[in-house]
């Protein structure tokens, strides 16, 4: 196993990705990253600037153009598709900038999705699904489908689905833009929580006030990572 | 996956878009539903003609003289008149042979009882006194040589506003307008047709003695009448080929049909009723094969439409198959959702195929009048068949759908 990726929960080593449209566009440019086990990372940056793309490489979704992804210190860049949709069902909890829900399945239903392709019985799947719902605040939604649910609510139902497999690490693209701030809060809150009990998480955001939850800030640039900030527990900036 | 989940869900994917899946579906229940009523039918029409070939017609000989190139044509294919009544008495005097006549359809203008006139061409037949069994005259008797009399099947007797019963007097019009009475002495036990030279199908039917009425009816200018069929019945169902050998030397050698016979060059065709129906089974085999085809074709039809509306289902649920992917949905679950969607479609299919086929097929039945026999087997087949069909179909989509790029596919639009 490679030194670098030994004990951190996501490593990167030059990671680039080139998308050919007409002329090639780096969406990421050669970024270097560790992320420590348990850590709380934020990552801002402009839009298009690679965030969305960053979070695909290390959710195992996107296979990077060139250079090398570790998570665990498990490459996962060389592994078949079956190993990494393994992992991507098991060990990491995915919330999407767009959602991303069944439309034809309730809020219940949706969340208890990832455990349907791990063999769950449905009994299990609805009483742990059901359990994650209240906890985000769902409690009185859980057969409603996506299209009865306001914005915030959806987000908060991929949050719940994102939890459901209990995964050491947490990856959510911009989870707050959708709400209002009483609510932003509630999810900020519930992150914290999910921080506190050792998981990893990493969250893209361009509102300041949400990134200083975090431990450390990443900004991206161009596809390439402009600084790394860290900030204490309240949330100011310690060094740049 | 759990397997019954993965049948919940596929079923589900069905009941959202419930007029598709119907429409789907009917290209299934089409296509087995014609299989199942063509066979039905062909079954049934073989069972029929078989059926009506009792153990006593195996031992008869059927022959005709004809041109060459009418030969295997069937039953009295350019028969010509060249038989005698000494050539019958002579056939029925030889070694294993129990009687011979002859036999002739006398083309009628009409039917006539109690002032009810029937229009009929082919209902008229002329023959020997055997030609119907003893067993199968239902009431009276049969007709005698000679005489003026004559047999009805219920068809024919009941063809008439007033049923037509032993002792009753008919009147047949021939072809030409010259009418004459028969006493009807029996009434045969059932209209199915009595010999080949009458077709396979039951009808409506007069059984005449040859004698008076072919030969004053039709051959009456002739000097000597002459018929264009003849009936050898053999002694046993066992001798009848050695009959049929000694028919044709005794007509080659000895008959009055010979000097004609080779003056047209005409050949003695002679048949027994299972060589008849051989060659019969044969052209219905072809008929049902290209039935069957034409059906089978309609299944192959039925088919491309599974295989298009999954590829549209799979397109439209392109979005879809990446969340599932991205929360950890396999190649494999996502190719089995797809299949087994399809193959519920088939099965469901092909079960209202069959039940509709069933229906088709007796009501088919119904229409020609035939017996129904229902060939068990190939309903299994053509319920497999749709079933395969399913899987067939939806393998290519379900296939396309799996292997979908998760980031791909959430981008899609
Ligand atoms: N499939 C693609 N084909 C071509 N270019 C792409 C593709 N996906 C992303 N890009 C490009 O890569 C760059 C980074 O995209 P990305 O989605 O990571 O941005 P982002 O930082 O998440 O932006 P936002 O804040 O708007 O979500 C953009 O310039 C975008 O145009
Ligand atoms: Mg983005």
């Amino acid at each position: 196993m490679d030194s670098t990726g030994g004990s951190a929960a996501v490593s990167l080593e030059t990671v680039t990705k080139t998308y050919m449209v007409g002329e090639p566009v780096h969406a990421l440019d050669g970024v270097d990253l560790e992320i420590p086990r348990g850590s709380y990372v934020a990552v801002m940056g402009p839009s298009g600037s690679g965030k969305s793309t960053l979070m695909n490489v290390i959710g195992c979704l996107d296979t990077p153009t060139k250079g090398t992804v570790y998570l665990d210190g498990e490459e996962v860049t060389t592994m078949s598709d079956r190993e990494r949709t393994r992992i991507r069902g098991e060990e990491v909890g995915f919330v999407f900038q767009t959602f991303n829900l069944m439309p034809r399945l309730t809020a219940v239903e949706n969340v208890a999705l990832p455990l349907v392709f791990r063999g769950i019985p449905v009994g299990e799947r609805r009483e742990r699904a059901t359990e994650l719902l209240e906890r985000v605040g769902l409690g009185d939604r859980l057969d409603h489908v996506p299209n009865e649910l306001s914005g915030g609510q959806r987000q908060r139902v991929a949050i719940a689905r994102a939890l459901v497999n209990d995964p050491a690490l947490i990856l959510a693209d911009e989870p707050t833009g959708n709400l209002d701030t009483e609510t932003g809060e509630n999810i900020m809150s519930l992150f914290e929580e999910l921080h506190a009990e050792g998981n990893t998480v990493v969250m893209v955001t361009h509102e300041r006030p949400v990134a200083e939850h975090a431990e450390r800030v990443v900004h991206l640039l161009d596809g390439r990572i402009e600084r790394i900030e860290e900030l204490d527990a309240v949330g100011a900036e310690v060094e740049s | 996956m759990k397997p019954l989940t993965n049948l919940r869900m596929s079923w589900r994917a069905i009941r959202s878009h419930k007029l598709r899946s119907t429409l789907t579906t009917l290209g299934v229940v089409i296509g087995v539903a014609a299989v199942i009523t063509f066979v039905t039918l062909g079954a049934s029409l073989q069972a029929g003609i078989i059926g009506d070939i009792s153990p006593d017609d195996r031992q008869n000989i059927y022959g005709w003289a004809a041109p060459e190139e009418s030969s295997n044509q069937g039953p009295l294919a350019g028969a010509q008149p060249v038989f005698t009544q000494a050539d019958v008495d002579g056939l029925s005097e030889q070694p294993g042979v129990r009687a011979a006549y002859g036999y002739t359809s006398i083309p009628t203008q009409s039917v006539g009882f109690g002032g009810e006139r029937i229009p009929r061409q082919d209902a008229v037949v002329a023959t020997g006194v055997e030609y119907v069994d003893e067993d199968e005259i239902a009431d009276g008797r049969r007709f005698e040589y000679g005489q003026r009399e004559a047999v009805l099947n219920p068809a024919m007797a009941n063809a008439f506003e007033r049923n037509v019963t032993v002792g009753d007097t008919i009147t047949v019009t021939v072809v030409g307008g010259f009418a004459v009475n028969a006493t009807v002495v029996g009434i045969t036990t059932d209209s199915e047709a009595r010999s080949p030279f009458e077709g396979f199908g039951p009808g409506p039917r007069v059984y005449l003695p040859l004698d008076p009425y072919y030969t004053q009816l039709v051959a009456e200018a002739q000097e000597t009448p002459r018929f264009p069929a003849i009936v050898v019945e053999a002694e046993s169902i066992e001798g009848v080929d050695r009959a049929k050998e000694s028919t044709r030397s005794y007509l080659e050698t000895d008959s009055d049909a010979q000097e004609q016979a080779e003056a047209a060059n005409l050949t003695y065709e002679l048949q027994t009723s299972t060589e008849l129906l051989g060659q019969l089974q044969a052209v219905l085999d072809q008929l049902q094969a290209f039935v069957v085809g034409i059906a089978a074709l309609s299944l192959l039809v039925g088919s491309i439409g599974i295989a298009n509306i999954m590829l549209v289902s799979v397109t439209e649920r392109t979005r879809e198959i990446g969340i599932m992917k991205a929360v950890g949905a396999q190649r494999r679950d996502i190719l089995t959702l797809f299949v087994t969607e399809a193959v519920i479609v088939g099965i469901i299919g092909s079960i209202l195929g069959t039940l509709l086929g069933i229906l088709g097929g007796w009501a088919g039945a119904q229409y020609i009048d035939i017996p129904l026999t229902y060939p068990v087997e190939w309903f299994a087949i053509a319920i497999a068949v749709g079933i395969l069909v399913g899987v067939g179909a939806g393998l290519y989509p379900a296939w396309r759908g799996a292997r979908t790029d998760p980031i791909d596919a959430l981008r899609y639009e």
